[in-house]
């Protein structure tokens, strides 16, 4: 063990005393997220054209206002912004719990006569836990729609009762159409007055469709927090196997021969270059999601939970890149075969599109990506969960994968 | 007397699936002390020798005896083995004290001893001034001293030099050449593989000639010399082939002259009496031989190494 700690310093100060590489791998994914965030973000002034939004409305209430809120939606520039069904509860449940869209609101019973009482009443949004950036502009419309909604409770308060008394009946049998002319006259009432409207009489609570009990944590969108994990973890792979790399180096240049003449085994050198592999990639890691958190904002969650993600993923990455390194016969066979290997795992494990946006038949394959469950993890984490599955895959495969390197290297130094 | 420190017997490896022999049968005695000079030329095997001696090349027939046991059956056994390979093995970012305090820490050498150890052997490689230095700023030659020191952090008892002093200018070679000498004057026993002549007649106790795979003779520089006798070696050059040249030099061949090598534009002769020399010339210029020169030189490892493989180190 001390010969293997005695690598692990070795490599330690070599690389205090040529910071360079380690610092461009550092600095590139997160310039990446810079540039890609600043394009896509509204706020910069780029021009982002969505695709629709898949939304499922459930109304419990089924009256004026649900009616209303959910008429909303066949208005022509939501109708391009969203694309609404209404769907039963239940059917709603299932169809979000395979992904089949982005949010489902949920309009409760007795939104109408709650909201003509002027009692406090909430919107339910269930957003899709696999998604991150669609489901948020569902809360954002939801919420803005509370906010209007809100407004005409205590602006017509009194003329609803009205209403009520006039009709002699209920607010069921009062058509749309018999409404629509008094809200258009009362549309300069509204505007005047709208700075002064307070408190709002609708609530929204979110939640993630994973944990259906749990509310969570209102967080405005962060397109940062969308795109820096998908591209940390790429570049992850790419310090980590650079890192592990040096097995082939150290072959190619006599060092593993003379390793091979003192007491150390070929057990110890490719412990310490997997625990040196991962201290690296721990320490790039760490500093770009602090980083992310300084300049971008970024609301990473439980940080207690994010470091064992991160340490987990970085061992994965040490173990999985020593095991072909051990496998692979020289650097440049390393070189060539490497490289492909991350691209393809970025591509199809959300580090360059977006899950959402690979087609669905082909979705699969994310899973056996470290992207996939790295993203997932990140994602999990900053909606409040603890995401034990992607420890727990990331863990196991990287022992499996820790144990053939191990063998490989054994088999590979004495051939 | 003293059992050999180091005795390989019939060893034999072949690459790919046995077609391309590496080592044939080879076998080796060391004794204590002794600086060997293993002299064979690009594909010799020398590489795989060490190779197998550091345990990363198995799949061999032979035995390998160090200190009357054998080397592969207790791995501890190889730790008493240092070895300065052809590469540069060691951390360039890294300084030459740190580099020896490294390599000498796999050895779990006490830190203090092995300090004092690494300031006596940059002292011996005279490196005692740039110890803290990043080794890329060093020169080839700088270099290849903190190879050799690196060698012989844990005090070996058998060092092994694979190609030490490759690509170096002269006056490194011989800083080199001058510290093998050292490290065998104090005790230890080295083996030092090469394809300059000069560097073993310079340094060597007792020189082995090697060549695809096989030993081909052994002994000290005279008694090697002594295989080509007291003889003149006669190097003539020109723009002939080899086939023209031997058909020309045929007749002439009796026990006073002797063909060592020859190639296109070069042959190597070994004369008894050089007064057949002039002979020689005349018989040649009458078959229409063009020759541009020729050189006399008295016996010596090359005529040897000539005489044993029929080509030049070089080749």
């Amino acid at each position: 063990m001390s010969r293997t700690i005695l690598i692990i310093k070795n490599d330690i100060k070599r690389r205090l005393k040529s910071p360079l590489s380690t610092l461009l791998f550092l600095i590139i994914p997160f310039a990446m997220t810079a540039l890609i965030g600043l394009i896509f973000d509204p706020g910069a002034g780029g021009e982002t054209k969505l695709p629709p939004i898949k939304v499922l409305l459930v109304d419990l209430d089924q009256n004026i206002a649900s009616k209303f809120f959910i008429g909303a939606f066949d208005q022509k520039q939501l109708k391009d912004m969203f694309q609404a069904t209404t769907v039963s509860e239940n059917e709603g449940e299932k169809l979000m719990k395979k992904g089949k869209a982005s949010a489902m609101i949920i309009i409760p019973e007795r939104f109408s006569l709650d909201l003509a009482d002027q009692k406090s009443v909430r919107l339910v949004v269930v957003k899709n836990p696999s998604e991150e950036f669609l489901p948020a502009v569902v809360e954002e419309f939801a919420d803005t729609m509370a906010v209007g909604f809100s407004a005409l409770a205590q602006i017509f308060a009194d003329e609803i009762k009205i209403i009520k008394l006039v009709g002699n009946t209920s607010l069921e049998k009062i058509s749309f159409a018999e409404l629509t002319p008094f809200l258009e006259m009362s549309r300069v009432k509204i505007m005047a007055i709208k700075k002064f409207l307070s408190p709002l009489r609708i609530g929204l609570k979110t939640s993630v469709m994973a944990k259906p009990g749990q509310v969570s944590k209102a967080k405005g969108f962060n397109i940062f927090a969308y795109i820096l994990p998908g591209m940390l973890i790429m570049f992850l792979l790419f310090i980590v196997e650079a890192s592990m790399r040096e097995i082939q180096s150290e072959r190619a240049d006599g060092k593993i021969r003379r390793m091979m003449f003192s007491p150390l085994t070929t057990h110890e050198l490719m412990l310490a270059r997997i625990f040196s592999g991962w201290l690296l990639g721990l320490l790039v890691c760490s500093l770009a999601m602090a980083m992310g958190a300084l300049v971008f904002g970024i609301d990473w969650g439980d940080y207690f939970w994010l470091f064992i993600l991160v340490a987990v993923t970085c061992f994965w990455s040490a173990a999985f890149f020593g095991m072909l390194n051990a496998f692979f016969r020289n650097k440049n066979q390393a070189g060539a075969l490497a490289s492909p290997i991350i691209l393809v795992s970025a591509a199809f494990g959300g580090s360059m599109l977006p899950l959402e946006q690979i087609p669905s038949s082909m979705r699969w394959l994310a899973g056996f990506t470290v992207n996939n469950w790295f993203i997932t993890g990140c994602r999990e984490i900053g909606a409040g969960a603890i995401p034990l599955v992607s420890y727990g895959v990331l863990l196991v495969s990287g022992l499996l994968f820790g144990l053939v390197a191990v063998m490989a290297l054994q088999r590979r130094l004495t051939t | 007397m003293q059992p050999p420190i180091l005795e390989i017997k019939n060893l034999s490896k072949a690459y790919d699936h046995g077609k391309n022999p590496a080592l044939v049968n080879f076998s080796l005695g060391l004794n204590k002390g002794e600086v060997l000079g293993l002299l064979g030329p690009n594909g010799a095997g020398k590489t795989t020798l060490i190779s197998i001696l550091s345990g990363t090349l198995r799949d061999f027939s032979g035995s390998v005896v160090f200190k009357g046991m054998d080397l592969f059956a207790d791995r501890q056994l190889r730790n008493q083995i240092g070895i300065v390979p052809q590469e540069m093995a060691f951390y360039e970012e890294l300084g030459a004290m740190e580099n020896l305090m490294f390599w000498g820490g796999l050895y779990s050498i006490p830190e203090k001893e092995l300090k004092k150890r690494a300031q006596d052997l940059l002292a011996l490689v005279e490196l005692s001034s740039r110890a803290k230095e990043p080794i890329k700023k060093f020169s080839g030659g700088m270099k290849r001293r903190l190879n050799v020191a690196i060698g012989l952090i844990h005090q070996p008892e058998l060092l092994l030099l694979d190609e030490p002093t490759v690509g170096i200018d002269v006056q490194a070679k011989v800083s080199i050449l001058d510290i093998i000498r050292q490290v065998g004057l104090q005790g230890t026993t080295v083996v030092f593989t090469t394809h300059q002549l000069a560097e073993v007649e310079q340094t060597c106790s007792r020189i082995a000639i090697m060549d695809k795979g096989i030993i081909l003779a052994q002994g000290t520089l005279n008694e090697l010399i002594r295989i080509v006798g007291e003889k003149d070696i006669v190097i003539v050059s020109g723009e002939f082939s080899a086939d023209r040249f031997s058909d020309a030099i045929k007749p002439l061949i009796h026990n006073d002259i002797e063909i060592l090598s020859i190639t296109d534009n070069e042959a190597h002769l070994a004369f008894a009496n050089s007064e057949g020399i002039p002979g020689m010339m005349q018989h040649l210029f009458q078959q229409h031989v063009s020759l541009a020169d020729l050189k006399i030189k008295s016996p010596n490892l090359e005529a040897v190494f000539l005489k044993l493989t029929g080509r030049s180190l070089r080749d």
